[in-house]
């Protein structure tokens, strides 16, 4: 008996100088992962989330917004946006899709190069960046989280607040202002910079042309706002030529992340078709047989080259293959190029600075002009198989619809409309801002919108539960979550 | 060694020593029960004579009596025995039961303990239960059987994993299911692939790899106390299963085991409107590739062109789910030799499982060999040793949840003038002449049904070994030391792909996948067995030292577009990617246990165990990255010291106090770390953040806590028994996803925050109602109610959501001060009178979308089973009736056949041509008088969909769920033959509703088996079966 207790007393010492979890620490590393990576190995990672995945450029680019600006239209149930019906999910598939990558990895870089003391090249490459992620959301959704963003790492913020658009606006162009300041000659990021090869004067060029835009979108808001950053981007000097496009290089795989995201729908989704109103906007425009092709056989003849109507149903029309298409063999390719500002735009925009009388140098039919030839000459650039559209064939188009300064506003604002083909959120920005083109809205009895056409998306219904007080203050602040709320610029 | 020689030296000297002393003999033998079953404890008596022994651990004793003495052998609950000293030195015998339990339970750690010690509640369920009425995944024959354990399983396929929770769910995000361990040791039984809200296959689980066909018998450990020796791995309850070895054979046994069933739909689940066919608007020609709207007028007979432009009669078809679903087939068979001497015993069995699903071309192979051997060294030595490899090959898993890929949901959604016979195609298997999809949808994600069962491909292949080795040294009489060693490691190799032609991947896409896990388990106790400290008070208790290692590497490579068409070979593809996983986890423990007996009726026993974890284990981590938990549990016999009357035979008042540490499941949870993905681009590598939780280096494994107490009371001379439990558990720092909002970049944050409670009733009733010589009657009812409360979720008391369907209008949440599980989602507005509030929208008033509310709880609270087995001379019988109630289920197969016009509430009375005028109100309180004309009804269900509380019932069910009937032959006719036993059973499984309050879907529907319960969305019909069953033993 004693002789039992003794030997348990025993085993306990001996049990208690064991070391009972020796290694352990070493052994809770992931072998196959790393505590930090080079900036440069995460860069050209945030550009392809920017660009986007199948996922977000299927339902918030093309179901919705490409049909609701009248780009594209389809009969076909799921496409939302043509008849406005509410999708929760593809509604806010951008906001579901960049926030927990875009916006997280660029806020995350930020962090990292603030940490390393960098305010060189590569912060002010990331913070342009920085800008256009987020100018795509708020444009598109109205006030949403922005200074407390991505940080839930970092600063351990799990509900951020949401910052009115007016706030966002104001420090996204001094952001930029900062930004392309920092831009030095060169910079470290290699191979990591895939939009401009470390070419900085593209990124200054970029930098300034985003203000550009940012500035013009506020118009309607605070038009001295505008007047004052926009002259402060022409001055500071925007995009010159083709040359500049801010665009992302896609490869036809090997995986998907290196797909370009709609050339991914157009394989896997047959039903878009070119809208009427843009194939009859195009009539005459060199650029209709480039963009379009007809659905059953491929023409490019245009006299085959038909739009389907917005808000056509399976009950209204009865064989969509008569109708054209975006033209597969030219612009809907896995390897084609995701276009984030053009340098078309850029003259557009000072033909409307012009146009309303604000510093520019030059005048709106100059710059007018200057835009619609970058339009239609960049595709060649932009696209393999694009025909290239000749000097000639430029001028004798504007021969036939010169600038018209009576009507210069809307003449400029649908020159931008079919410029942005393809950036669908630019085009509904613009859109929203200048009531140009005139669109026609559909008007199904299932739509939401109470026969308009939407002003923004949707926030996802989630946030009411993980981000409860935030967002209820801002509903309060901007209004209702419907499609037809506007936002701060829009208002 | 030396102490082995010395003790054998002194005892053969103590032999001889006796043996001229007196006349007497050292008599040895085994004490079995009727199963043969090795009885510890029993008391072997000389008659008439103070001189008795105990058998030890595996029954066997050693005493001396003379020739003509008669031995009395004794157990509790067992019918005492003599026997006169012969000749023979060896006495075995096999006691048998006063009455149908069992008095000697598999407790933790393999201890086999009397009933009477044991404080908590502990169920064991004998082997036959499982493989009389078996089941492709074996746990699922469990359900209904056992009070406190809820078993769902079966619509995922026969392949599928099973979900198991006992006494409620304790961690609101983490792991649910209780611990497996098989023949001592721990088994792995994660799920392989499962279908999420995007879709999906379930590949299965651990579990099902175990044969039941070898199960000898199952004890259920549901409590803290019971599980606290087996750590942290247990805080769900732990299920302790031991195969058949080959003790009480007489000389070599043949058994022989041949199973045949049959799987069949049970069509009348459905129940669907037939008088309206395909169509919109109440045209039968709008949109004829929109296969799944049931919106067009009464169908007539007449021809109208279809999806393929093939006119066909717009008549109603039939059940399309009977024309593509099949009988499923299940043939099970046998064989195993055993044998067993005074030294030990052998099992040898092998089982091939050859299974046909009701989807077709969905099959399962399994082989299964066990070898399970018992051996004596000499006096003090035990060594067991078990092993068991399971190859299965797998193919044609149905796909679940959405659509891509899921047969199913296009089956269930065809409308009434569509036949799926017609959607074979041209070039056979539904597919074109060109061997591309023959579509059925606009919807390039509506898969044809044919197409997705012959084309798609989700087969795996697996191997795996499960082995253990369990050796007890007998140091001295009361002193002895037990080792264990096993492991589990299986290789799988998964291919899944999207066939060439596919609509929405025309060049379709491969996945081959090969991964190995790998875990063992090495432990080492030393104990005392029935020491005798003082008079009156017998100690058993145990010290020990383990390990638990777990490693996991898997190899993937995918591609897509395939380069040769129909060539199933991932280097045939264009854009190929593959990638790389790794994680190793330990645990190190140290416990003990000490149960004191104090003179044979008041038993108490006090645990302490504790953990080092590797997985909270982080440099520079301030909070401790081990835990000490602790239990006692108190049993008292009061019929042993009391006189209670004749009636009670048996009164056991048992409670208890236990802590188990739990969670800290993941490996490389506390520190954030990048990777690199994909291939480059242009040139660059891709790097980013891995992993979507925000990581906290400060996590601690969370604590259970449970009180229990519980009554054993039997009546009548043991003919009735009613085991009541009552328990009472709270989980504290539940490692939860403190959820996050997505735009913080991350979905959640981890926190030990969450506390959730559970409390409940499992109640067992047994009776023998009848019992002669040629008739016996038992019946059994169990009854488990387990509430649960959320306590605490996060540090703001926020919800936390779970998964969602794919309609994404509802979360299943957890939101503090409600029950585990709610389903949270979007509702009707109402009024202060409950009408539903509506908005005029084109001229027709349609419901409007409200917000988010509770709409029910996924979690059935209430279970309730009967049990009868009946016996007539060589007939035996048995019946159980089980049902659940108290839970509701949101169906998306349901909210689909709403919005399309299958479900018959979109048929008003009087038909939809006399338009339906909806009740309710509109916005400004008005009653509402608008007709809404048959053209426009579809615009009114079409809202319902985003209306999640439209789908949402009730899931109580009583069903039939298992009914067997069996006939031994009598002996007689075997006489003569090599045949020892034979019996035939006729089975069936889930035969019919006694009651059911969903439509259309079985109440038990899920798409996989994790915490999310409550979501169906087109899974597989649980379906009905019936199989014979043959049992030879030579």
């Amino acid at each position: 008996m004693k002789k039992i207790l003794l030997t348990f007393f025993a085993l306990s010492l001996v049990l208690s100088s064991c070391e009972f979890d020796k290694g352990f620490e070493e052994l809770n590393v992931n072998p196959a992962k790393a505590s930090q990576l080079d900036v440069a190995n995460k860069f050209a990672s945030v550009i392809l989330q920017t660009s986007g995945g199948r996922y977000e450029n299927w339902r918030a680019s093309l179901i919705y917004q490409s049909v609701m600006i009248q780009h594209f239209s389809s009969t076909a149930g799921y496409w939302s946006g043509d008849r406005y019906f509410r999708n929760d999910g593809y509604a806010t598939s951008l906001w579901d899709r960049y926030y927990p990558s875009a916006v997280k990895e660029i806020e995350d870089i930020k962090a990292q190069l603030t940490s390393e003391g960098n305010s060189g090249s590569e912060m002010g490459m990331t913070r342009i960046l920085r800008v256009f992620i987020y100018s795509r959301l708020t444009d598109l959704h109205g006030d949403i989280p922005y200074s407390e963003a991505g940080q839930g790492y970092t600063n351990g913020i799990l509900k951020p607040k949401y910052d009115a658009q007016q706030d966002i606006y104001m420090d996204m162009l001094k952001e930029l202002e900062e930004a392309v300041a920092q831009i030095g000659s060169s910079t470290t990021m290699g191979a990591g910079d895939i939009m401009f090869g470390g070419d900085m004067a593209k990124w200054k060029a970029w930098g300034n042309s985003m203000m550009l835009r940012l500035a013009m979108r506020l118009t309607k808001a605070d038009s001295a706002t505008a007047k004052a950053w926009a002259e402060k981007a022409v001055a500071a000097g925007t995009m010159t030529s083709n040359d500049h496009i801010a665009m992302v290089q896609h490869t036809d795989g090997p995986e998907g992340i290196n797909k370009n995201g709609h050339g991914e729908v157009f394989d896997a989704d047959g039903n878009p078709r070119m809208s009427k109103t843009f194939v009859d906007w195009l009539k005459d425009d060199p650029r209709l047989p480039i963009l379009a092709a007809r659905r059953s056989d491929g023409s490019t003849a245009i006299a085959d080259l038909i739009g389907m109507p917005n808000g056509s149903t399976g009950a209204t029309v009865a064989d969509t293959s008569i109708y054209a298409e975006p033209n597969r063999g030219v612009i809907t390719g896995r390897d084609a190029p995701m276009v984030f500002q053009t340098y078309a735009e850029v003259r557009l925009l000072k033909a409307e600075m012009a146009f309303r009388g604000w510093s520019v140098p030059g005048d709106a039919k100059t710059h007018y002009e200057a835009g619609v030839k970058a339009a239609m000459q960049m595709l060649s650039q932009l696209y393999t198989n694009a025909a290239v559209i000749s000097d000639a064939q430029v001028a004798d188009y504007l021969a036939a619809k010169p600038y018209d300064a009576a009507k210069g506003w809307e003449m400029i604002s649908e020159q931008y409309w079919a410029a942005t083909l393809l950036n669908e959120y630019e085009s509904f920005s613009n859109w929203r801002r200048t009531g140009y083109p005139t669109l026609t809205p559909t008007n199904d009895p299932g739509n939401v919108t109470g026969g308009t056409i939407p002003r923004r998306l949707i926030y996802p219904t989630g946030e009411e539960s993980t981000n409860a007080d935030n967002f209820a203050a801002a509903i309060a602040r901007q209004g209702p979550n419907d499609f037809t709320t506007k936002v701060w610029w829009d208002k | 060694m030396k102490t082995k020689f010395l003790t054998i030296l002194s005892s053969f000297l103590l032999m001889f020593a006796f043996g001229f002393s007196v006349q007497a003999q050292s008599i040895s033998g085994t004490v079995t029960d009727d199963n043969g079953v090795p009885l510890p404890g029993a008391t072997v008596l000389v008659e008439g004579t103070q001189n008795g022994v105990s058998t030890d651990f595996d029954g066997n004793y050693s005493i001396n009596a003379s020739n003509g003495d008669t031995l009395v052998f004794s157990f509790v609950g067992y019918t005492n025995q003599s026997v006169v000293v012969g000749s023979s030195a060896t006495v075995n015998v096999s006691l048998q039961p006063d009455n149908a339990l069992s008095e000697v339970v598999v407790t933790a750690l393999g201890m086999k303990r009397n009933v009477k010690a044991v404080g908590y509640s502990i169920t064991q369920v004998g082997g036959e239960e499982l493989s009389d009425n078996k089941t492709t995944n074996a746990i699922n024959a469990l359900q209904g059987k056992v009070a406190g354990v809820m078993v769902t399983g079966g619509s995922m396929g026969a392949k599928g994993s099973s979900r198991v929770v006992i006494r409620g769910t304790s961690s609101l995000t983490g792991n649910n299911q209780p611990l497996y361990v098989v023949d001592g040791i721990t088994i792995n039984n994660s799920n392989l692939g499962s279908a999420g809200v995007w879709g999906g296959a379930d590949y299965g689980d651990g579990i099902s790899s175990i044969n039941p066909d070898e199960i000898e018998s199952v004890s259920v450990l549901k409590g803290g106390a019971a599980a606290a020796l087996y750590g942290s791995r247990a805080s769900n309850g732990v299920i302790i299963i031991n195969t058949k070895t080959g003790a009480g054979t007489k000389g070599i046994g043949v058994e022989f085991n041949s199973s045949t069933q049959f799987d069949m739909l049970n069509l009348s689940l459905r129940d669907t409107q037939e008088i309206y066919g395909q169509g919109r608007d109440a045209s039968k020609v709008s949109d004829a590739i929109d296969t799944y709207q049931a919106w067009g007028p009464k169908m007539d007979g007449s021809l109208v062109a279809q999806w393929d432009g093939v006119a066909r009669p717009y008549t109603n078809k039939g059940s399309n789910l009977d024309k593509f679903y099949q009988t499923g087939e299940t043939y099970t068979n046998t064989i195993a030799v055993s044998s067993s001497d005074e030294n030990g015993s052998t099992r040898f069995s092998v089982t091939n499982l050859d299974n046909l699903d009701i989807v077709p071309n969905s099959t399962l192979k399994r082989n299964s060999f066990g070898l399970n051997s018992s051996r004596k060294y000499g006096d003090k030595l035990n060594v067991d040793v078990n092993m068991k490899y399971i190859l299965e090959d797998q193919e044609g898993n149905p796909q679940l949840s959405d659509s891509p890929g899921n047969g199913n949901f296009a089956v269930n959604l065809f409308a009434p003038s569509v036949s799926v016979d017609d959607m074979m195609g041209e070039g056979g298997l539904g597919r074109n002449a060109d061997l591309t999809e023959f579509r059925i949808s606009d919807n390039t994600y509506s898969q044809n049904p044919y197409f997705a069962a012959y084309n798609f491909i989700n087969s795996s292949e697996k191997s795996r070994f499960i082995g253990a080795v369990n050796a007890r040294l007998d140091i001295t009489d009361y002193l002895y030391l037990r080792g264990r060693m096993g492991g589990d490691r299986y290789d799988l190799h998964k291919t899944s792909s999207t066939p060439w032609g596919t609509a929405f991947q025309p060049n379709g896409s491969i996945n081959e996948n090969k991964s190995t896990f790998k875990q063992y388990d090495v432990d080492a106790f030393l104990g005392t067995d029935n020491l005798q400290i003082v008079d009156g008070l017998v100690l058993n208790a145990f010290v020990g030292i383990g390990t638990n290692v777990q490693e996991y590497d898997a190899v993937s490579k995918s591609g897509s577009d395939f380069i040769v068409p129909f060539l199933i070979n991932v280097g045939n593809t264009k854009n190929q990617g593959g990638g790389y996983s790794y994680w190793k986890t330990k645990i190190n423990s140290a416990y003990g246990s000490a149960e004191f007996g104090f003179q044979d009726w008041a038993y108490l026993t006090l645990t302490a165990r504790n953990d080092w974890f590797s997985t909270l284990s982080l440099k520079d981590k301030v909070a401790p990255n081990n835990d000490l938990y602790t239990s006692a549990s108190l049993s008292l016999v009061l019929s042993d010291v009391m006189d209670l009357g004749d009636t009670v035979s048996f009164l056991k008042l048992r409670g208890g106090y236990s802590q188990v540490a739990g969670g800290a499941d993941s490996p490389y949870a506390l520190s954030l770390s990048y990777g690199i993905y994909g291939q480059g681009h242009l040139g660059a590598s891709l790097g980013n953040i891995s992993g979507g939780t925000i990581p906290n280096s400060e996590i601690t494994p969370f604590e259970k806590n449970e009180t229990e107490f519980g009554v054993d009371l039997r009546l009548f001379d043991n003919k009735l028994s009613i085991d009541a439990t009552f328990y009472d558990n709270e989980t504290l720092g539940d490692i939860v996803g403190v959820s996050a909002s997505a735009t913080s970049g991350f979905g959640a944050a981890l926190a030990n925050l969450g506390n959730i409670s559970n409390s409940g009733i499992e109640l067992l009733v047994k009776g023998e109602i009848m019992r002669t010589d040629d008739f016996a009657w038992n019946a059994s009812i169990n009854y488990t109610n387990n509430t649960s409360e959320v306590v605490a979720t996060n540090d703001t008391g926020g919800n936390i959501s779970m998964d969602e369907p794919r309609s994404r209008n509802l979360n299943v949440t957890h939101i503090v001060g409600e029950k585990y599980g709610a389903l949270y989602g979007s509702s009707y507005v109402r009024n202060d009178a409950g009408a539903i509030v509506h908005e005029m929208v084109n001229g027709i008033p349609i419901p409007k979308i409200g917000a988010r509310k509770i709409l029910g709880f996924g979690v059935a609270p209430t279970a309730l089973g009967f049990g009868s087995s009946f016996r007539y001379k060589d007939f035996n019988a048995s019946i159980l009736v089980e049902g659940k109630t108290g839970g509701q289920i949101y169906s998306g197969t349901n909210a689909f056949l709403i919005r399309n016009g299958h479900h018959k509430k979109t048929v008003p009375a009087g038909g939809r041509e006399a338009g339906f005028t909806p009740s309710g109100v509109m916005e400004d309180g008005s009653s509402i008088t608008t007709s809404i004309p048959q053209s426009q009804q579809e615009d009114y269900y079409r809202r319902t969909y985003s209306i999640a509380e439209e789908a949402i019932q009730d899931s109580d069910y009583m069903r039939l769920r298992q009914l067997s009937i069996g006939y031994t032959l009598p002996s007689d006719m075997l006489e003569g033959s090599f045949i020892s036993k034979a019996t035939v059973s006729l089975i069936g499984r889930n035969l019919f509703f006694l009651s059911n309050s969903t439509d259309n879907i079985d109440p038990e529907s899920a798409y996989n088996n994790g915490n999310s319960a409550g979501l169906e969305w087109f899974g597989l019909p649980v379906p009905r079966t019936i199989g014979l069953n043959l049992n030879l033993k030579f």
